[in-house]
């Protein structure tokens, strides 16, 4: 069985997009850099790559359009009719066409440039090809756009229609609009047709699937035909017209008696007449509906009298089928699609009908004969003549015909519908509880009580243990009372809790005091106690304790008063206008000096125990470890592992011109030696006394005096006129501009070490030794 | 809907508080608040904080086992509803707790026993020990005669320098 699917169609691109698409392929995947450098078969291939590249491209898409759209002469006839019903079979066929031609065109293209990149001669020719090629192929791509919409429609169209398999066992409901054909549909199957009261409500064929004897049964939904001649159909029609005509199937007649579709049953039959050629060798069914509004037996004379025809219409292709005349219920069926009524009987009918025809068409053809040989049906040949009856249980026979008695259960679906609906009414989930006492059905059990959860509770002897538990605690309670309460020890005195009040007090104030200053040690210099910041070593402090702990401060204070050497003011000479009587009083004040108490003894006195012989060495050792300290100290550095130098080049030692004295030991950086330079640029040779007149007089080393007659070396002479004696070569130091000199210090400094602490301290000039 | 107890501190879990964490061995874990959550998280042992009812529980500040925690027990099984059942054991659940309230104190009561004697020995101690903070050894007691030496201070001074002159 073929099932006829086009939803696999790949989508049409429109005209630019193929052209985007292919042109975007060929600029990925072929190569893309050619100089005009390379050799000329070289870029006449990467040109023709290039071309016959895109030209298989597209070739290649167009073929898959033209292979994937179905060919509407090897589709099964329905779907052709169809196809062209929908579509127009010869616009198709031209789309399809144009495609085809372009694809040729494009091959033709291709071949013909290629043939001509044979034998370009430049790489701006061939490219010139290349790109008229590719122009041309474009163009015919372009043409062709309205057929490619054309065609993306269509697949858009196809992708929707039901997929309708034209073998298989199918049923046919046609009628005219607004009969009941969707509803009916609705009934039988899942499938979800739109059921509305004007008529065209149905636009296209639906399908749905039934079962029947455990066989699948597609049902086709068709849209309503009204009587027309055939040429004035739209398309709409034609399309149960093409289903009607193509597919064997059986055929629902759909009849509507009450006439509330809005045509009578004189315009019914008139069309039933006009359609029945179609009719040919399908089982056909009557199928009268609305009978909830007008029975067959209530309808008029005329109205019976047509049906009659039809009926006896219907009948002649139950007889072609080789069915029994009698059966008149096989032909003409009544039901009700909105009470339901005889819905299944109309569809076990049909399905029954299209079953036996197709049986026995099967049965008449030559290949039955092949399968029957492999059928074989036993019946089991009776032992006796004993009654072997069916065996069912009473209880199930009671309850089929209760089941007959009984009308339609009741739904809490209907009930919540009486009751207001979804969101109105909410059934009771207790109703069928099973409780002692059908009073407490309703009621709401706490879940929770104080904290626990009243569940973990539920106990069917509570109340038991419950009382145990009570006579537990009165014996507990009882034994609590009876046990005294020990006082051990006695009480301190009131004025004694102060006292402790107190010390308790003045500890955690120490102890906080003692935190802070732990925890702040780090971070906080602490100031040595002689500074007294927070002056909180004043006499009146300290006698302000005292008095507090209970003792006389009085003496302490006199002491420390005494011991102190008063203000200046007090103790300077004049005091203000010199007219102090007791002059010496001043006086005694200045000369008192501020007597160390006797815990320290003078320095320069030994102490036994200290390792001194005696206070000559002792006062040696003191110098000798000030004057250690004394260098350190003046260069300001904490100590002897200080080694900081804040400012390796401080600027004002290193920038400036020479000052005075420099400028004659570190002469001018220069190209030429000078001739009044004093020292240093100046090269002394050796001459040989026969080689002196040979003497070059443009000599790099300096100026020459001219030749004297002696034959002596010629001395070079300075300008300082100074005669140097003959000097060897070794002796002879080359000394370089001065301006080097800062430069490689390294180089000339006897302490070669850049950085040494020794030669580079804070704010001393580096010192050159030659 | 129910309610739990967290896992670390034993406290009841009501609905819609609290974080559930399922490990990979389906072992179900019921915080009722992120302290609980975050100190299960750094793997604490809550035997060993102080403030959860299991350390208190291990190290006897509460009382451990006792048969008004009989009553409560989680049921698997539930019971058919019965109205006059489901209202003893409202009553009872009300009883139960006032019961267990008296217990837990009799519990506390119990261990606070010797607590008042120990502290009173313990500040007598102190106030022996510790008196010199506050009361010098030598001091005399009377008040009246501090204040007055205070007084005298401030004279004998200048008396002193008058009497150098």
């Amino acid at each position: 069985m073929v099932q006829y699917n086009f939803k696999k169609i790949t989508r049409v691109p429109t005209g630019k997009d193929f052209v985007d698409i292919i042109l975007s392929r060929t600029q990925r995947q072929t190569p893309t850099v050619v100089h005009k450098g390379y050799a000329i078969n070289r870029i006449r291939q990467f040109y023709m790559r290039k071309v016959k590249f895109t030209q298989t491209n597209f070739h290649e898409k167009l073929s898959t359009i033209i292979d994937e759209f179905p060919r509407l002469d090897d589709v099964h006839p329905f779907y052709g009719d169809l196809l062209h019903v929908l579509y127009n079979k010869d616009h198709y066929k031209l789309a399809l066409g144009q495609i085809n031609t372009a694809r040729n065109l494009i091959s033709k293209i291709a071949k013909d440039y290629v043939k001509l990149l044979k034998y370009g001669d430049s790489l701006y020719r061939c490219k010139a090809l290349k790109v008229a090629a590719l122009g041309r192929m474009c163009t015919v791509t372009k043409r062709i756009g309205p057929s490619l919409a054309y065609l993306e429609q269509i697949r858009q169209h196809m992708a929707r229609l039901p997929s309708i398999d034209p073998n298989t066992r199918t049923i046919l409901i046609c009628g005219y609009p607004n009969v009941g054909k969707s509803s009916f549909i609705n009934k039988i199957t899942r499938a979800d047709v739109d059921v509305q009261p004007y008529a065209f409500t149905t636009k296209s064929l639906f399908v749905g699937h039934t079962d029947y004897k455990y066989l699948r049964y597609q049902v086709i939904d068709t849209p309503g035909i009204l009587d027309r001649p055939f040429e004035d159909r739209n398309i709409i029609e034609m399309c149960s017209i093409t289903a009607l005509a193509h597919l064997r199937a059986a055929v629902l007649f759909f009849l509507d008696i009450s006439g509330s579709c809005g045509y009578t049953i004189q315009q019914q039959s008139a069309l039933f007449h006009s359609i029945k050629s179609l009719f040919m060798n399908k089982p056909l069914i009557i199928v009268c509906n609305k009978t909830d509004l007008q029975s067959l037996e209530g309808i008029s004379e005329d109205d019976k009298k047509l049906v009659e025809e039809m009926k006896s219409e219907a009948m002649k292709t139950l007889i072609g089928q080789g069915g029994e005349a009698t059966e008149s219920q096989q032909v003409l069926l009544t039901m009700s699609t909105l009470t339901e009524e005889n819905v299944i009987a109309v569809k076990n009918a049909a399905c029954e009908r299209l079953l036996d025809q197709r049986v026995e068409i099967k049965m008449k053809s030559k290949k039955i004969n092949e399968c029957l040989n492999r059928f074989h049906v036993s019946i089991p040949k009776p032992r006796d003549q004993k009654e072997r009856p069916v065996c069912i249980p009473s209880a199930v026979l009671e309850a089929k015909s209760k089941e007959l008695e009984k009308a339609k259960r009741k739904l809490e679906r209907d009930n919540e519908n009486e009751n207001g609906g979804a969101g109105v009414y909410s059934a009771s989930l207790k109703k069928h509880y099973l409780l002692a006492d059908d009073e407490w059905k309703e009621d709401n059990m706490p879940e929770i009580l104080d904290g626990h959860n009243v569940f973990d509770f539920v106990d069917p002897d509570i109340l038991h243990r419950l009382e145990e538990l009570e006579k537990e605690e009165g014996l507990l309670q009882q034994q609590d009372g009876e046990e005294d309460e020990e006082m051990e020890g006695e009480d301190l005195t009131p004025e004694q809790y102060k006292e402790l009040a107190e010390i308790r007090k003045k500890k955690s104030v120490l102890i906080r005091e003692h935190r802070i200053k732990k925890s702040t040690a780090e971070s906080r210099p602490i100031v040595p106690r002689k500074f007294d910041k927070d002056k909180k070593f004043t006499r009146e402090r300290m006698g302000r304790q005292l008095s507090s702990l209970g003792l006389d401060p009085s003496k302490a204070i006199e002491r420390v008063r005494s011991k102190s050497r008063g203000r200046k003011r007090e103790r300077s000479t004049d005091h203000g206008d010199g007219m102090d009587i007791d002059g010496d009083s001043n006086k005694k004040v200045r000369l008192r000096s501020t007597s160390r108490s006797r815990s320290r003894a003078p320095v320069n006195e030994v102490v036994p125990g200290e390792g001194y012989r005696d206070s000559a060495m002792k006062i040696k050792a003191f110098k000798m470890g000030k004057s250690s300290v004394h260098k350190r100290n003046k260069e300001a550095r904490k100590g002897e592992g200080d080694r900081v130098i804040p400012t390796l080049r401080p600027k004002h030692l290193f920038a400036g011109k020479r000052g005075k004295g420099k400028t004659d030991r570190h002469p001018v950086k220069s190209k030429h030696m000078k001739a009044d330079s004093k020292i240093g640029t100046t090269l002394y040779l050796m001459l040989d006394p026969v080689k002196s007149e040979h003497m070059k007089a443009d000599s790099k080393i300096g100026t020459t005096s001219p030749p004297a007659a002696t034959g002596f070396p010629q001395i070079l002479q300075t300008s300082s006129s100074q005669h140097f004696p003959l000097i060897s070569l070794k002796e002879i130091r080359i000394h370089p501009p001065a301006s080097s000199l800062l430069a490689d210090v390294s180089f000339y400094s006897r302490r070669s070490r850049r950085n040494s602490p020794r030669r580079r301290r804070r704010y001393h000039r580096i010192a050159f030794e030659r | 809907m129910r309610l739990e107890k967290c896992w670390f501190c034993s406290s009841t879990v009501y609905p819609g508080h609290g974080i559930q964490f399922v490990r990979n061995d389906a072992k179900i874990f019921r915080f009722c608040r992120s302290k609980c959550h975050k100190n299960f998280k750094m793997k604490r042992n809550p035997r060993k904080v102080k403030w959860t009812k299991a350390y208190r529980r291990l190290h006897g500040k509460d009382m451990t086992q006792d048969s008004t925690f009989e009553f409560e027990r989680k049921r698997n099984r539930p019971e058919r509803y019965d109205r006059n059942l489901t209202e003893n054991t409202l009553k009872a659940i009300k009883t139960i707790d006032k019961v267990r309230f008296r217990r837990e104190e009799t519990h506390h009561k119990n261990r606070m026993k010797g607590k008042a004697a120990k502290e009173r020995k313990e500040a007598r101690k102190e106030h022996e020990q510790q008196l010199h903070m506050v009361k010098a050894p030598g001091a005399k007691e009377s008040t009246a005669t501090s204040a007055q030496v205070k007084v005298n201070v401030q004279h004998e001074s200048s008396a002193d320098n008058r009497m150098e002159e």
